[in-house]
């Protein structure tokens, strides 16, 4: 197959994760949630699920349903059943959120709205899992990136199974009543799946295709890619399978995730290790601001591997887990997911806009879509932001960690006012802006 | 080819430079994408290439390899191939894009 079309509802998904991103924000400098309550209360639940589903579940499932097709040069199974899939996820996580508001005492609502967000949310990823699994399954054997965004998906469905357990649980369902210690065990699983093994494998095997692409460098070492795809699969076998079964047998849990988290580390080590690689090897020396953020999102990586290293070592874990949490959220996936969309955003609006026409008149290039010197004080208030945000976390500094959020909602403005410039194409001089024939793009919907 | 078959390719693969490769911002014909150009009483056959076989903008470069060499002159047809055998490779890009991408000498 030559090339892949456009996936419609793709800017749609990133619109509506950057909205998510930014409540949650704001919650946050309003001081809702984690640190100035309990990291398992209902205020911190609705904040972290706002970032896992509402802004990185939805941003990653849009890029995906763009770039599986390009993994694997196929198209992609069911474009029609995106919007549907988006509806839910939306949906879902509003009606969970509420559940989430109603067990935290802030509104009235009936105790089964968990379980019905739950179902919604389920509905919804099933959709998607679905979808990009049928397209990968018409491309097998597949290529390595490939196989991690599969591996992705399947801890994607993991992580919903628990979660729709966790929601009959706190529902007070009669059925989750048979599991009363569902919770406590079963949520550093249902963490790992989601953040581990969802989020972070799929996009460990996107942006190995992409950074390569971005920076033309050679294909990354085998063996060390082969090492970071086994430890990973490793990693999620024991953390989700050994964990279910420790559950079952109620006891050696932390053994189950002491070795999952031996795994990993050996699998992000090779990762890092194969990415340093591809960028000294890399042709294209002059890089753009999304690969040279994207590196420093990784930089965020290695510090979380080590990190955790060291706190397991000294015994300080536990009271560490939600500061290394916000690095793997934000240093890491959000900083990467934007300095992709950085690049994603204008590509796609580039490919709308001027394709039809290539040929026939010149046409700008997908760099004059953009201001990179404008836009790199927002990546670099984003990422300080981020990192201070970390660190008044491990020193236990509530109104500094809401300080340095409020650096990092100022960056995801500034950043997402960049990408809507991108869709007006504001930033193209004329004459080239709109040759003839050319059609300014909708702000939210790709025409395809 | 006669001589103003070989004036013709030239006029073709100048045309083509209208057409860019959106990511890399430069010229298919200097970035290596253009394997082949030939005419054959007045109908052009070119055969090109993509970084990448899935790559969105694939299509609307054939297309718009099609559109531009249309324009040409002479031209009375055109027939464009895009193939992956061999594979595009960062060493088929002209030295000029090199230094522009900031290629380095040691690679």
């Amino acid at each position: 197959m030559i090339g892949t079309s456009l996936c419609k509802w793709v800017i749609s998904y990133f619109a509506v994760a950057i909205v998510w991103l930014l409540l949650a924000e704001v919650l946050v400098v309003a001081g809702f949630g984690f640190p100035n309550h309990d990291i398992g209360g209902p205020d911190t639940l609705v904040i972290v699920h706002m970032v896992s589903i509402g802004w990185l579940s939805t941003v990653l499932c849009g890029a995906l349903f763009q770039f599986v097709p390009v993994l694997v040069a196929r198209p992609l199974y069911a474009e029609r059943w995106t919007l549907p899939a988006l509806a839910l996820l939306t949906f879902g996580l509003t009606i969970l959120l509420a559940g989430f508001l109603t067990l935290g005492g802030h509104f009235d609502g009936p105790p089964r709205l968990l379980p019905v967000g739950a179902s919604l949310l389920i509905a919804g990823f099933a959709l998607v899992v679905a979808n990009l699994g049928m397209t990968l399954w018409s491309a097998r054997p597949l290529p390595r990136p490939a196989r991690f965004v599969a591996a992705g998906l399947a801890c994607i469905c993991v992580t919903a199974a628990f979660g729709g357990m966790f929601s009959l649980v706190l529902s007070g369902a009669a059925i989750g009543a048979q599991w009363p210690d569902l919770l406590v065990s079963g949520v550093p699983i249902h963490a790992i799946a989601g953040l581990g093994g969802w989020l972070t494998f799929t996009a460990m095997g996107v942006s190995y295709r992409l950074l390569a692409m971005f920076m033309l460098a050679p294909d990354g070492d085998a063996r060390l890619g082969r090492l970071a795809w086994l430890a990973g699969v490793a990693a999620l076998a024991v953390g989700a399978v050994g964990g279910v079964l420790a559950l079952w047998r109620a006891t050696g849990v932390n053994l189950a995730l002491l070795l999952a988290g031996a795994a990993a580390l050996l699998s992000l080590i090779a990762y890092g290790r194969d990415v340093l690689g591809l960028y000294r090897a890399r042709k294209r020396r002059a890089l753009e601001l999304n690969t040279r953020m994207s590196l420093v999102a990784l930089a965020s990586l290695v510090a979380v591997a080590i990190l955790s290293a060291a706190f397991v070592a000294t015994g300080s874990l536990p009271s560490h887990v939600g500061a290394l949490a916000f690095l793997v959220a934000f240093g890491w996936l959000t900083g990467l997911v934007l300095a992709n969309l950085y690049k994603i955003v204008p590509f796609l609006t580039w490919l709308e806009t001027y394709g039809p026409v290539m040929g026939r008149v010149p046409t700008p290039r997908v760099q004059d879509l953009v201001d990179e010197r404008r836009t790199l004080k927002w990546f670099v208030l984003f990422f300080a932001g981020s990192w201070a945000a970390t660190l008044m976390l491990l020193v236990d500094a509530a109104l500094g960690f809401r300080v340095a959020v409020a650096v990092v909602t100022l960056a995801t403005l500034g950043l997402g006012e960049e990408l809507i410039r991108a869709r007006r194409l504001a930033d193209v001089a004329e004459p080239l802006r709109l040759p003839t024939g050319a059609v300014v793009p909708h702000l939210l919907v790709l025409r395809n | 080819m006669t001589i103003n078959d070989d004036d013709l390719v030239a006029q073709i693969r100048q045309a083509l430079k209208v057409v860019i490769d959106p990511e890399l911002g430069h010229n298919i014909v200097d970035l290596g994408f253009v394997y082949d150009v030939s005419i054959d009483d007045g109908a052009a056959h070119i055969t090109m290439t993509a970084t990448t076989p899935g790559c969105p903008a694939a299509s609307f470069l054939k297309e718009g390899v099609a559109n531009s060499a249309c324009l040409v002159p002479g031209v009375e047809s055109v027939d464009v191939t895009m193939t992956f055998e061999p594979p595009w490779q960062p060493w088929m890009i002209s030295p000029g894009v090199k230094a522009s991408l900031g290629f380095a000498e040691v690679n």
